[in-house]
């Protein structure tokens, strides 16, 4: 309570990120999202609504923009005007996209959104008092507000439909900002197990519901300081730093078959999904 | 947290399901209602279980995982359910099915949707004036046993979706009993043409395709990654593909008039004048110059310049797609929806089908199918032939009884069908229903089905791939309403009351369906195994994997009897085609009713909860409509309105409405969102088939001046990135993908 | 001209204003039922809004802030001119100040209170807002310290408590006038209480100007952090139109002139309603609007930085943002914004104007329309054109609960200023009579100095 324990918490709790002094050890999730394989099916949209208790708003909610997919499936074509988009589209998931050094956490008034030890950027339901600033400095925009009082709203969750509701995930009241967790129940039960086992968690041994379900396996999830895991192949093929603003891809002329990127890294929020470039075929 | 080890914990130890179900369920269901805020246990109207002496495998707060199979299509992907104080509270494809490998789609996922739905009918229900009035099951049997009585096989008729497995056995039985041959089997959206044109060049109607193996895919409107045949396991091939082999990605290529969501997924995608499909098919062989004999006689006349005429594709790509699939082999070429959906559809997929022998790929990425070696269980695909029989009959007044299960007719058959007021002409009409859609509305006697994660049964999926497998259904829970029964077991109650003797061994359809695997023990794997041990097994891998039997394969598509017709007049009076639209998450409507579906935007329009009219930009602007005009779409036989969405991936000269919203019944996640594109569809037929031409609606389009937002998810960027990197893209001469992790 | 008649007899000055306490024109009570039927109003709009949820204020994911944060500005940025100014002046010995600096105090005080409202109506779960105070408690939870929100908070407590505070400092020898002019009732008891026992000795006048001159001092950086603050609210996050360093400096002068032109709103509306003409003269109005003019200048030109910063940072984000401003949806508003900002004050050029007492109040209320659509510009086209365009646009209209919630903050404002005005001196009147007083030596000095010449 006093002055300088006060202090001390604050240096617990608020250092700058990524930072060298505190590794992410042993866990640092990260992941990798393959635009090449999305086909932009949904199926991992559904699947977050199906393991998260995400609320169904209705039409005329989601008229006003009021919808609440914490992951949501962007379509682009060309700019340029042409006729038929005869190159196809671009698909892109977005969520969350856990950023080292979020935005969205410095400007908490309460500190209801910080950073875990293994690199997750975690909201605190409880804590929220909805001042929807860190929606405001979300450069992506994937933070999601409880306008509405959903899990008393009869056309939501009928009681028959709330039996489908995942115990392992809070169900958020009126008034409080939600967002993709990169499925932190899962990571939890994960950790919990392998820790009483003496062990780390495994590649392979937990996955995210929008991992699991994609179709095209366009999604890899998993422990970036493992150098087995297949994230970690992936950010290392792609020479794509977690702590850098501008990779090998930007900067070196050799490297520009590299095809993984993170969007809007110039922003300098570091964010630990690392997209790779839709392929486009030269040939036709 | 796939808890795989609760599973395995299990299989090998005998104990009696059902009763674990019985107990897992009822406990369960008085956990759930307390933690959902209901509070009769408080009121002491419901006994607490104790945990105290539960099961080794039940532990409070952690998830027990069973497997079944999906029954939201009938791709027959596995499931595996995640259960936990006996609610299913998650579906998991299964990793070890070679259908799905442990994916599955957003359709898959809302099963639990289907499941929980508020508006499930929960008891049997009897028409009285313009209300159900509930009735008990032993009133329902009396009721059909007397409306039966003394009705010849010829007055009885059967509406079913596709069935296959034990269910499709005791239906069949069932109607044998009743000495009727009626059966219709329909599926609104199915590709029958197709098979029929496959059983022609091929000699099988579904073969085995292998994107995976293919180098280039070229597909006339088979929305494989969407809604075609085997969405969720031809996506997995399809990543496989665009990996390639040694780096070397494959190349997609569509063509058809509407985009699809493979179609956005192409490298090229190619926007033909609808129904001049076949037209370019033989226009890329000619340009091949690869035929000889009288294939090369046939394409003779299908020169560049013409077929660029024709179908508005330019020559130059028509020489680059030429070019492309000579130099990478093997390919793949596919017809589908768009290609067959004409009245000349079957000429159109025999040109696709010769392209393909061709190119020489039958063998290579177009393979033999396997097949379960029990014909009877094998699907009964369904069709619109089967609908147009029927409704003629019904027209007529042929039927005294009618019977309606897995098919919502009223919903889906073409306005021009005037279906609803001929199935009021039949005498008594019995739904077999999950809710209250807009045939069980029109039906005499509703009965209340069980959900597919409640009811037991098996499954074989028309497409298999890596060896024949036999799906099974197993309940995730206990039935969530007391009053309603497996399909199943209705089916038995019925034939029982035709052969009493017969069906006396099998008190219930799961024992019917324990006594028939176990009887096949041997020819399923099984030889040697305890009974018990056997069926457990069995119920624990969900699956039945077969060696099964291996159609072989022919390649005599050829040029004879193929004759594409001219370029179709315009229509002065409905300029326009209307092309259905058929996506992955809604398909025909029957699970409209799943608000996930209905919240989870369309993924070229990004449009919820409502229809819309996909019409491209310059016709837009010629027309002077503007995004959120509501406008009259009118055809031969009807008129809907709509909100227009300005689109650039249709052709011009096309306007396409998806299927599968603007229901007036099921419920309220469905009731009063959108149009129902159906009512307004002409009655074509494809000539060869007599299947409906779903593509041969012609409309016009008329503004009626009001405007509405659209609701979509995309702003009012629309799909542009404005000039910041968001969706990075790279040419494939910069890349190799071999490199790669 | 001077600022006031030299002649006015001190007891005059004490029975007019002290008639005001007692006697306005029927015009008050009008306004007082119309204040309290709109802020009744807003009451019903807060307790639907709180019931059901934020989704009433018709705001959406993208677009997390809206009307309510823009008029939180609004009021936050009006409170500056009163206090601010009153300290100004008082430290320049601007003597014109002193009929008017006491409504102008108010109106700080009060435009904070309703400021402060607003971040009340604005949060999702306003039954947790103590989560925002930094209390004492064993768990060590702390609010964020970073947050610029927080700072805010902080910021406005304490310029509500100075700015209390020098409200009541300045007015302790009124109310002892009071108190010794009133009839016995719950007023001179009141009063009694507030005056702390004055008695006009020299002891008590030196202590008095000490401490009056330390908190003008004092509130006079306070005052101008505060706005910075509020600046820093959109300066110090990442996001494109907000990320720009002039926003403080743009912030204070937009709040000064927000302030300056309620000051001539208000002093007109007195004027009439207490007959204060003896007192709120023209010749101090002039004044008003000179300075009122000044800045108002001071704010087109920070408006023209704004441009050229970004333009020169060649920020594309940042860019696209401001031509969407000029061109886009809110064009109308940003333009309503340039046009009641910037052109409108021309009038005050004019001299005849300058003492146009109908003019004047039209002007005065256009420049506060301007100076809301200032507020409203900075906040919405942000959300509305950020970094990320997918979630560009999506279609966004405050709904009438949010119309409703800002015109009740006007109701409350109105409410309070004038229980205020009814309750307390509006007018200094130990000051004016300083105004005299001085006014009077100097003309026998120049008379004086006159008859020595001859």
């Amino acid at each position: 309570m006093s002055v300088s324990n006060l202090l001390e918490n604050w240096a617990q709790v608020r250092h700058e990120h990524p930072n060298n002094d505190k590794p992410h050890d042993p866990y640092k999730w990260a992941m990798a999202i393959d635009l090449d394989a999305c086909t932009g099916c949904n199926a991992c949209s559904i699947a977050c609504y199906a393991e998260n208790n995400i609320p169904v708003v209705g039409k005329e909610r989601f008229q006003h923009g009021q919808q609440m997919h914490w992951m949501r499936v962007e379509r682009y074509w060309d700019e340029d005007g042409r006729e038929f988009p005869d190159q196809g589209f671009q698909f892109l998931p977005m969520m969350c996209q856990q950023c080292e050094a979020a935005p969205c956490e410095t400007v908490c008034p309460v500190a209801a959104t910080n950073h875990t030890a293994d690199g997750l950027n975690s909201q605190i339901y409880n804590r929220c008092i909805g001042s929807r600033y860190c929606s405001a400095n979300c450069p992506f925009k994937v933070r999601y507000f409880n306008w509405y009082d959903y899990p008393t709203d009869e056309m939501v969750w009928p009681a028959e439909m709330q039996q489908q509701m995942n115990p392992d995930v809070s169900v958020r009241s009126k008034g409080v900002m939600e967002k993709c967790t990169f499925c932190v129940q899962r990571l939890s039960a994960a950790k919990v197990k392998a820790k009483g086992e003496g062990r780390i968690v495994a590649e392979g041994e937990v996955q995210t519901a929008c991992q699991q379900a994609c179709p095209t396996s366009a999604i890899s999830f998993g422990n970036l300081v493992n150098p087995d895991s297949r994230v970690h192949k992936q950010w290392a093929a792609q020479q794509v730093e977690l702590d850098k603003d501008k990779q090998a891809k930007n900067e070196e002329e050799e490297a520009s078959e590299l095809r993984g990127y993170r969007i809007l890294e110039e922003l300098r929020a570091y964010p630990s999904v690392m997209y790779l470039e839709r392929v486009r075929e030269s040939a036709v | 947290m796939i808890d795989s080890g609760s599973v395995k914990q299990m299989a090998g130890h005998p104990f009696d399901r059902r009763d674990f179900l019985k107990v897992l369920g009822w406990s369960g269901a008085a956990v759930a209602l307390s933690g959902c805020g209901n509070t009769s246990v408080e009121d002491g109207r419901e006994t607490v279980v104790s945990y105290v002496e539960a099961n080794d495998y039940m532990v409070p707060g952690v998830g027990v995982y069973f497997n079944s199979t999906c029954a939201q299509c009938d791709a027959g992907c596995s499931i595996n359910g995640r259960v936990r104080e006996g609610r299913v509270l998650k579906l998991e494809g299964n990793p070890d099915s070679a259908i799905n490998k442990g994916r599955l789609c957003g359709l898959g996922q809302a099963g639990v949707q289907h499941h929980y739905n508020p508006d499930r009918v929960r008891e049997p229900l009897l028409r009285n004036g313009n209300k159900g009035e509930a009735i008990s099951w032993e009133k329902a049997y009396a009721l059909i046993a007397e409306k039966l009585a003394g009705v010849s096989g010829e007055e009885i008729a059967f509406l079913s979706g596709g069935v296959s497995g034990h269910l499709k056995v005791l239906l069949g039985n069932y109607l044998d009993s009743l000495g009727t041959k009626n059966h219709f089997v329909y599926e609104a959206i199915a590709p029958s043409v197709v098979r029929a044109a496959n059983l022609k060049a091929f000699g099988v109607e579904m073969p085995r395709y292998r994107f995976d193996k293919a180098q280039v895919v070229l597909s006339f409107g088979a929305d494989f990654l969407g809604s075609w045949v085997s969405p969720v396991h031809f996506s997995q091939q399809y990543a496989q593909f665009r990996k390639g082999v040694n780096g070397q990605r494959g190349v997609l290529i569509q063509v058809e008039s509407k985009m699809t969501l493979t179609g956005a997924n192409a490298d090229r995608w190619l926007a033909v004048k609808p129904g001049t499909e076949g037209v370019l098919a033989l226009g890329i062989i000619n340009a091949l110059g690869m035929a000889t004999g009288e294939v090369a006689e046939l394409v003779k006349g299908y020169d560049k310049a013409r077929v660029s005429r024709e179908t508005g594709v330019s020559t130059g790509q028509i020489d680059k797609i030429a070019a492309l699939l000579k130099l990478r082999s093997p390919s793949l070429v596919l017809a589908g929806n768009a290609a067959e959906g004409y009245a000349h559809g079957s000429q159109n997929a025999a040109a696709i089908n010769l392209l393909n022998q061709v190119l020489g790929n039958v063998g290579k990425t177009i393979e033999a199918p396997v097949s379960v070696p029990f014909p009877q269980m094998v699907p009964s695909k369904g069709n619109t032939v089967a609908l147009k029989n029927m409704n003629d009959g019904l027209a007529a007044g042929k039927y005294k009884v009618v019977f309606n299960f897995a098919a919502n007719p009223v919903f889906t058959a073409p306005g021009a069908f005037k279906f609803k007021d001929n199935f009021a002409k039949a005498g008594f009409k019995v739904a077999f229903a999950h809710y209250l859609d807009e045939t069980a509305l029109q039906a005499d006697l509703v009965l209340p089905l069980d959900s597919a994660l409640e009811d037991w049964g098996t499954q074989v999926p028309e497409y298999m791939t890596e060896g024949a497998q036999i799906n099974i259904q197993q309940p995730l829970m206990e039935r969530l309403h007391a009053n309603t029964r497996g399909m199943g077991d209705i089916l038995l109650g019925l034939i029982k009351q035709k052969k009493a003797d017969e069906y006396k061994g099998f008190e219930d359809y799961y024992a019917y369906l324990r006594g028939a695997v176990l009887q096949n023990k041997g020819a399923l794997g099984g030889g040697g195994v305890e009974d018990d041990t056997f069926w457990n097994d069995t119920l624990t891998q969900g699956i039945v994997k077969l060696a099964g039997t291996t159609t072989s394969l022919a390649a005599h598509a050829s040029a004879a009897g193929l004759v594409l017709p001219a370029a179709a007049e315009a229509d002065e009076h409905f300029p326009l085609h209307l092309i259905p639209g058929v996506t992955a998450s809604l398909r025909d409507g029957r699970h409209t009713n799943q608000p996930w579906l209905q919240e989870s935007p369309d993924p070229l329009t990004t449009i919820v909860w409502d229809s819309w009219v996909e019409i491209h930009p310059k016709k837009a602007a010629e027309l002077g409509i503007v995004e959120g005009d509501i406008v009259q779409v009118t055809s031969k036989t009807g008129s809907v309105k709509a909100q227009v969405y300005l689109f650039p991936g249709i052709h011009p000269e096309a306007i396409s409405i998806p299927v599968g919203r603007g229901h007036d019944a099921m419920g309220r996640y469905a009731k009063g969102y959108g149009v129902n594109p159906f009512q307004i569809m002409d009655a074509v037929f494809e000539a060869a088939t007599g299947e409906l031409a779903m593509h041969e609606t012609r409309v016009k389009i008329s503004k009626t001046g009001q405007r509405v937002l659209v609701v979509k998810d995309e702003g009012s960027a629309g799909a542009l990135q404005m000039g910041r990197k968001i969706a990075g893209r790279v040419s494939t001469d910069q890349v190799d993908l071999s490199k790669e992790v | 001209m001077k600022d006031i008649r030299e002649d006015i007899a001190w007891a005059k000055i004490n029975q007019d204003v002290m008639k005001s306490l007692e006697n306005p024109r029927k015009l008050y009570w009008v306004i007082l039922f119309l204040a309290l039927a709109a802020f009744g109003f807003g009451v019903g709009c807060e307790i639907y809004q709180y019931r059901t949820g934020m989704g009433v204020e018709n705001v959406n994911n993208p677009q997390v802030w809206g009307l309510y944060i823009a008029t939180f500005i609004f009021w936050i940025g009006m409170s500056h001119s009163g206090t601010l100014l009153s300290a100004i002046l008082h430290l320049m010995h601007a003597d014109w100040r002193k009929p008017i600096y006491r409504f102008a105090e108010a109106m700080t005080t009060f435009s904070l209170m309703t400021a402060g409202l607003f971040v009340m109506v604005h949060i999702g779960r306003l039954w947790q807002f103590y989560y925002s105070l930094p209390y004492p408690n064993d768990r060590g939870i702390w609010p964020n310290f970073q947050s610029p929100l927080l700072w805010d908070a902080m910021a406005i407590f304490t310029y509500l408590s100075s700015s209390v505070l020098f409200l009541f400092v300045g007015m302790i020898p009124d109310l002892a006038i009071a108190r010794d002019n009133m009839q016995p009732g719950w007023r001179q008891k009141l009063y009694t209480l507030l005056a702390l026992g004055w008695e006009g000795t020299d002891r008590q006048w030196r202590n008095f100007r000490v401490t009056y001159l330390t908190i003008a001092c004092f509130l006079i950086p306070l005052a101008v952090s505060v706005h910075s603050i509020v600046a820093s609210d959109f300066a110090m996050s990442q996001q494109p139109g907000w990320h720009v360093t002039s926003f403080p400096p743009y912030f204070v002068a937009g709040a000064l002139y927000s302030g300056c032109a309620a000051i001539i709103t208000l002093f007109i509306i007195l004027r009439y309603v207490f007959r204060f003409e003896t007192y709120m003269t023209l010749p101090i109005l002039k004044k008003i609007v000179r300075l009122t003019f000044a800045i108002a200048m001071v704010w087109t030109y920070l408006n023209a930085v704004e441009f050229a910063a970004v333009w020169y940072s060649h920020d594309e984000a940042s860019k696209a943002v401001l031509i969407q401003k000029m061109t886009g949806t809110y064009a109308p508003f940003w333009w309503g914004m340039i046009f009641c900002g910037s052109v409108v004050p021309l009038v005050f050029a004019f001299k005849r104007f300058q003492t146009n007492i109908p003019v004047l109040f039209a002007v005065s209320l256009l420049l506060n329309l301007g100076m809301w659509l200032e507020r409203w510009m900075i906040v919405a086209p942000t959300f509305s054109h950020g970094y990320y365009p997918w979630t560009w646009d999506h279609e966004q209209w405050p709904s009438l609960v949010a119309w409703g919630m800002v015109f009740a903050s006007f109701g409350w404002f109105t409410l309070l200023f004038m229980i205020f005005c009814k309750v307390f001196p509006s007018v200094s009147m130990y000051e004016v009579k300083e105004m005299v007083y001085h006014r009077t030596l100097h003309l026998k000095k120049s008379e004086n100095a006159e008859q020595g010449a001859h």
